[in-house]
């Protein structure tokens, strides 16, 4: 049943999307259909593009694994469109510039930048997908009880089958209705959880205790190597075998293994992470890994959450089709309000996995409480269904994300990269962008689906915010303080996330300072921006170049 | 058939191609730079009232710890400032910000 809801969203946005190409196969031209889109549909797609499953699963699996401050996600994820309003929708949309690629090219006249923009794209798309595909993964895993990489393979096979049937995120009206059918598949169940639990579990959910003893039976499927210290003499039935009685001391749970708590067990203790419920677990700021510096991580998250959302590439593409600049900003605004609805909801699923599935917190599968939720409250049809329109929500929003991000990667590898384009190559970078992905997803099984969604904002702050928001409002900006402040910016998000994976993670601040670079590495971008572009000229053109993204094209006699 | 995603892909400009350079009229020149200044005024003002909300509210809990401990219909106040009041605060700011910039714009005569 829920492998048929999964079939069955497929199908549907396929079928929808065909119906789009056929529409539009009868205009002259695909942007000239576009100019008709409201600014209010255009946001249902902008949001239906956006809601990747990192927002459908991560963030709540980031509430039971990091605390309540995990909220802060959302906000920083609706807030971006905030400052996209302010900032670039309007004249990013007047400049006609698809891409940061063309943006660059068209505002600063400089090849080498494209380039450069065209890597930064890689790079982002990159660290955005890999989540992505974790998520469908498991998502399948769960569902079937495949190993996860068999899901990810599965979810790779459905994507490019997608393509090859013709790219059905194409028409603005398949992404609107992936919104609507994101949000419903949201709401709608995390309603019926709430109403379905009961009073008891509503009133734990609200005031949490730390989760120190199994309150029932409670069979944990390690979906990673987990080294646990057991702290009393602990009941537990080990893989299948008859129950035995660990003593005190440290042990190796293989991932695939299912351990079976006895009732009453004390819960052992994991490294580095904190049990669902507690004080620290309670409070509204962020402190992943119990690092000790809240405030700092928590603000480090917002600043790059709110300005990467002006950088993400499958998302600036979407604006285009707002018939002028007046339309792209009614569009950011529309969108602030769409995701601000669908951000109140993951916290409800959060809290309720706190009390109902603590035990995910032990193996390593918190970003599965979303799908696993329905069947704990009820054993029965009612549970299936909605574990099966979750199931089909995720897989949604993985294909909307996904195929977005695969054809800006496509695109910036046979557009930008490499010279003379053709259709056929463009169908086939797509195919070796996925084929790339699913290869670095597979060793990606401990890597958590939010935090890695963030490291791809972290980096799209770092370069493309600072060059978006000074090539929009600042004259003097020059191709050279561009180059030098992008790779700066690069170096600092990109470089430091990457060495942070291979090398020790160091103590305290350093590690957040490092792990989460925004807070630091964003003003670097833009001070080096600023400092090398005040070193050199600007050419003559440079001021109408900026200029004429301001004025309202209805207005000015255009040429 | 390709999908209109791809033929957009497709229609993009190609890379090196001659392209005019940008210029404006005098009259336009001398209005986008009044409109320019008027809107950067504004953004930096809505980007200000953001900035505000995100960083203040984060600090504000992290110095009142004791507002976990105080609840609004069985909710923490904490919880509530994190999980629900920043929402209608960003909704209400970008329409601010709407409807100033699409002012701003309108207006053919600056001061």
């Amino acid at each position: 049943m829920i492998g048929a809801a999964i079939v069955l969203v497929v199908l549907v946005t396929l079928l929808i999307g065909a119906r789009g190409v056929a529409a539009i196969r009868s205009t002259s031209d695909f942007l000239v259909a576009s100019r008709r889109i409201s600014p209010a549909l255009n946001a249902a797609a902008v949001s239906g593009e956006y809601l990747s499953a990192a927002s459908f699963l991560g963030v709540a699996g980031l509430v039971l694994k990091d605390g309540i401050g995990a909220l802060w996600y959302g906000v920083g994820f609706a807030a971006g469109y905030v400052a996209m309003l302010a900032l670039v929708a309007a004249p990013m949309r007047r400049t006609g510039a698809l891409t940061v690629p063309d943006f660059a090219e068209a505002r600063l006249g400089s090849a080498a930048l494209r380039r450069l923009s065209a890597s930064v794209v890689l790079v982002i798309a990159t660290l955005y997908l890999v989540p992505q595909f974790k998520a469908a993964g498991l998502i399948l895993t769960v569902v079937s009880g495949t190993p996860y990489w068999v899901g990810v393979v599965v979810a790779g096979a459905a994507v490019s089958i997608t393509l090859a049937l013709g790219g059905m995120r194409a028409a603005t009206y398949v992404q609107a209705f992936q919104f609507g059918l994101k949000l419903l598949l949201f709401i709608v169940p995390a309603v019926w959880l709430v109403l379905q639990v009961g009073a008891d579990t509503r009133r734990e959910a609200l005031s949490p205790v730390e989760f120190t003893r199994f309150e029932r039976a409670a069979p944990v499927e390690f979906r990673l190597d987990v080294e646990l210290t057991v702290t009393e003499p602990t009941p537990v039935a080990i893989a299948g075998r008859p129950p035995e009685v660990l003593t005190p001391g440290r042990y190796a749970a293989a991932a695939g293994s299912t351990w079976t708590f006895a009732k009453g067990a004390a819960v052992p203790e994991v490294a580095g992470s904190l049990p669902p419920g507690g004080a620290d677990w309670s409070r509204p700021l962020l402190d992943p890994d119990g690092a000790g510096h809240p405030l700092l991580s928590t603000l480090s998250l917002l600043v790059a959450t709110v300005l990467g959302g002006m950088g993400l590439p499958h998302i600036l593409v979407r604006f285009h089709t707002s018939s002028d600049g007046r339309g792209a900003r009614r569009t950011a605004a529309i969108t602030v309000a769409l995701l601000s609805v669908f951000y109140l909801f993951p916290g409800v699923y959060g809290a309720l996995g706190a009390v109902l599935l603590p035990e995910l917190y032990l193996a390593g599968g918190t970003d599965t409480v979303v799908v696993a939720l329905p069947a704990r409250v009820d054993s029965g049809w009612m549970g299936t269904l909605f574990t099966a329109l979750l199931s089909a929500g995720a897989f949604a929003a993985f294909l909307a994300t996904s195929l977005g991000l695969l054809l800006a990667m496509s695109g910036a590898v046979s557009h930008d990269l490499l010279p003379g384009a053709t259709v056929r190559r463009l169908r086939l970078t797509t195919l070796g962008a996925a084929v790339f992905v699913v290869s670095v997803a597979l060793p990606a099984a401990h890597l958590d689906v939010g935090a890695l969604v963030t490291s791809a904002f972290a980096v799209a702050a770092s370069t493309f915010c600072p060059l978006l928001v000074l090539g929009i409002w600042w004259a003097r900006l020059t191709a050279p303080g561009a180059i030098v402040g992008m790779v700066v910016g690069l170096l600092a998000s990109a470089g430091v996330i990457g060495a942070s994976f291979i090398l020790p993670a160091p103590p305290g601040l350093a590690a957040i300072l490092l792990g989460q670079p925004a807070l630091w590495s964003v003003p670097l971008a833009f001070v080096t921006m600023v400092l090398v572009s005040l070193r050199g000229r600007p050419p003559a053109w440079a001021s109408a170049a900026m200029l004429r993204l301001h004025l309202d094209e209805t207005e000015h006699s255009r040429r | 058939m390709t999908s209109p995603q791809t033929r957009l892909a497709m229609a993009r400009h190609r890379p090196g191609a001659r392209r005019q350079l940008p210029h404006l009229a005098p009259a336009d020149l001398e209005r986008a730079r009044r409109i320019h200044r008027a809107q950067l005024r504004a953004a930096l003002a809505a980007v200000g009232l953001l900035a505000l909300l995100i960083v203040g509210l984060p600090v504000l809990l992290a110095a009142f710890p004791g507002l976990d401990g105080v609840r609004v219909g069985g909710l923490p106040v904490s919880w509530l400032a994190l999980g629900v009041l920043p929402y209608p605060a960003l909704v209400l700011l970008a329409r601010w910000q709407l409807r100033r910039a699409e002012r701003l714009e309108r207006d053919r005569e600056l001061p």
